[in-house]
């Protein structure tokens, strides 16, 4: 089987694991997890958005939760104070992120390097100071609560039932998924490369580096978005305190644990990190400690994150042979 | 005819260390010119100064009568300019297919891909393969090809047959004078004399930052005094 088919498989099994995780969970009275599945789902969609500009554009951002906030708050002050439905609320939040980034990108990626995450660190925490200051708005440190309207009325699905809520939410992240898969084989996921791999050369094939990095910038805010839309109708919830940038560099440590430039590594690290709080936080309070050594141990030793080992494991046995395959080649060529 | 690159009086430095000091060549459409000069006399640096990648402090560079400091490097490869860095500048990552599709605004003509196909069978086997692993010679061939995809009217060539396996430099010698024969106009830096001498019609000899000799190839061949002095090798 070729390393490509490997891929898909496993990326259909973990489609088809969490898509089954309410019954198997059920079946094993183990219900309560689902809210924590529900939960990994959502900050994988902060992760993915880190990895989309780390992994394929190469722009390492500390400023994701910005985007984050916008979707909860989109979604937040949509419902308590227009009075929105939900789904109008849900796009709202995510209009609200998306135009954010499209705003703060087309600064931010003038830059690169330190520079970019630097400014992205600023524009989070500007508006994170706003978020906090606008109390009669946001709510501030102490949030703003809502109800949720129905999911869909005349069905009477609501966002209170556990499993409507999580199938709610596997259906977001599984469609944002399938669209990133889609984006990173596209001739647009393509340029994300060559811009990633070599701005000049690629700028030298007729690439337009800066609109290239903007896109992606802007496409990374919306999955943040989406993101914080889902967190705030889970939680019934936003406040300002998830748009500071502790935020926005956990998400970038669940990215990195899981493997930049891999589709599923960012779900693959938060899944891992958040159990890891789940299980440990109960039991040791300073556990961050452990989650520290476990990061530096992955970036020494695992570079391309805990999806990248596997991922080396079976493309290197393809490309032994297609090395193998080249030096016989270049051998006769030579002879 | 007027040129279809004309570069004139161009000045450019690295940090303070002026590298170009008045550099004037031309290149006429369809023509193959070759910049020929010792290791580090700014042959490379007037590729670069000419493509905007390092600044220009002064002088001239036209490109079909359109000044090309108002160009984003970007928008060369639409005005009709292909550039070949040395060491290839192909994306391994990508596979042979991706590389030459890479970055275009428009399906390109269709006979281009299959020109290019026909005449390197190799790459057309390897089409998915990631470019990373083809060898030095069909990795250069490749980035002429994507050169080609582009249908330019200009390609800057640096030093296309450095490191490659002797028996390959002849065949990418071939491709290039394919490309002339084309109708493209070439700018080719070399270090190797002979390449030089096959391709071009007229060639430049550079030294430290100025042009300092232009000849035919039937010239230079005959004055080994001149190609001793400048590059420090014998007919």
């Amino acid at each position: 089987m070729t390393a490509q088919r490997l891929k898909w498989l496993g990326v259909a099994a973990v489609a088809a694991g969490l898509g089954l995780a309410p019954v198997l969970l059920k079946f094993f009275g183990g219900l309560f997890w689902i809210n924590v599945i529900a939960e990994i789902l959502i900050w994988s969609l902060l992760a993915a958005s880190v990895n989309l500009l780390l992994g394929y554009v190469g722009l390492l951002s500390f400023g994701q939760a910005l985007y984050f906030g916008f979707g909860m708050y989109g979604v937040a002050i949509g419902i308590s104070q227009f009075g929105l439905g939900l789904w109008p609320a849900f796009f709202l939040g995510i209009a609200a992120a998306t135009a954010m980034a499209a705003v703060a990108g087309a600064i931010a990626v003038r830059l690169t390097w330190h520079y970019f995450a630097i400014i992205t660190v600023v524009f989070s925490l500007i508006f994170y100071f706003v978020a906090m200051s606008a109390k009669s708005i946001t709510g501030g440190d102490d949030g703003l609560s809502f109800s949720a309207p129905p999911l869909w009325k005349a069905a009477g699905w609501l966002l209170t039932d556990r499993t409507v809520q999580y199938y709610f939410i596997y259906l977001v992240c599984a469609a944002c998924f399938t669209g990133m898969a889609f984006l990173i084989a596209s001739p647009l996921g393509m340029r994300f490369n060559a811009v990633r791999d070599n701005e000049q050369r690629a700028s030298l094939i007729g690439i337009n580096v800066y609109y290239t990095r903007w896109i992606a910038f802007v496409i990374s805010g919306l999955l943040a978005g989406v993101g914080g839309a889902l967190f705030a109708l889970f939680g019934r919830y936003a406040s300002a305190s998830y748009m500071f940038y502790h935020v926005s560099g956990e998400a970038v440590v669940w990215a990195i644990v899981g493997g930049i430039g891999s589709l599923l590594g960012p779900l693959v690290g938060t899944a891992l990190l958040i159990l890891f709080r789940e299980l440990v936080s109960g039991l040791w309070e300073n556990y961050l400690i452990a989650v520290g050594a476990f990061v530096i141990l992955v970036v020494m030793f695992a570079p391309r994150g805990i999806v990248g080992i596997f991922s080396d494991l079976v493309e290197g046995r393809d490309r032994r042979k297609a090395d193998a395959r080249a030096a016989l080649r270049n051998l006769a060529e030579a002879e | 005819m007027s040129p279809v690159l004309e570069v004139a009086d161009l000045l450019a430095s690295i940090g303070r260390v002026p590298v170009l000091r008045g550099v004037t060549l031309h290149v006429n459409p369809g023509e193959t010119v070759a910049l020929l000069g010792r290791n580090g006399v700014g042959k490379t640096s007037t590729l670069r100064t000419i493509l905007g990648l390092l600044p220009r402090r002064g002088g001239r560079v036209r490109f079909n009568d359109k000044d090309l400091a108002t160009l984003a490097a970007h928008q060369l490869s639409g005005e009709g300019i292909g550039y070949v860095p040395q060491g290839r500048g192909i994306f391994g990552n990508l596979t042979v297919e991706e590389n030459l599709f890479l970055g275009l605004r428009h399906r390109p003509d269709p006979s281009i891909p299959d020109y290019i196909y026909a005449r390197f069978p190799r790459l057309k086997e390897r089409r998915q393969q990631s470019a990373g692993t083809l060898s030095g010679g069909e990795q250069q061939i490749l980035a002429l090809g994507r050169c080609l995809m582009r249908s330019p009217r200009l390609i800057l060539l640096d030093e296309p047959t450095e490191g490659i396996m002797p028996k390959l430099v002849n065949e990418i010698r071939r491709e290039i004078a394919a490309i002339a024969g084309r109708g493209v106009a070439v700018l080719l830096i070399e270090q190797n004399l002979r390449t030089a001498l096959r391709l071009a019609s007229r060639i430049y000899l550079m030294e430290k930052g100025v042009i300092v000799h232009e000849a035919t190839p039937q010239q230079l061949s005959a004055d080994p005094s001149t190609v001793h002095r400048y590059l420090g090798v014998s007919l």
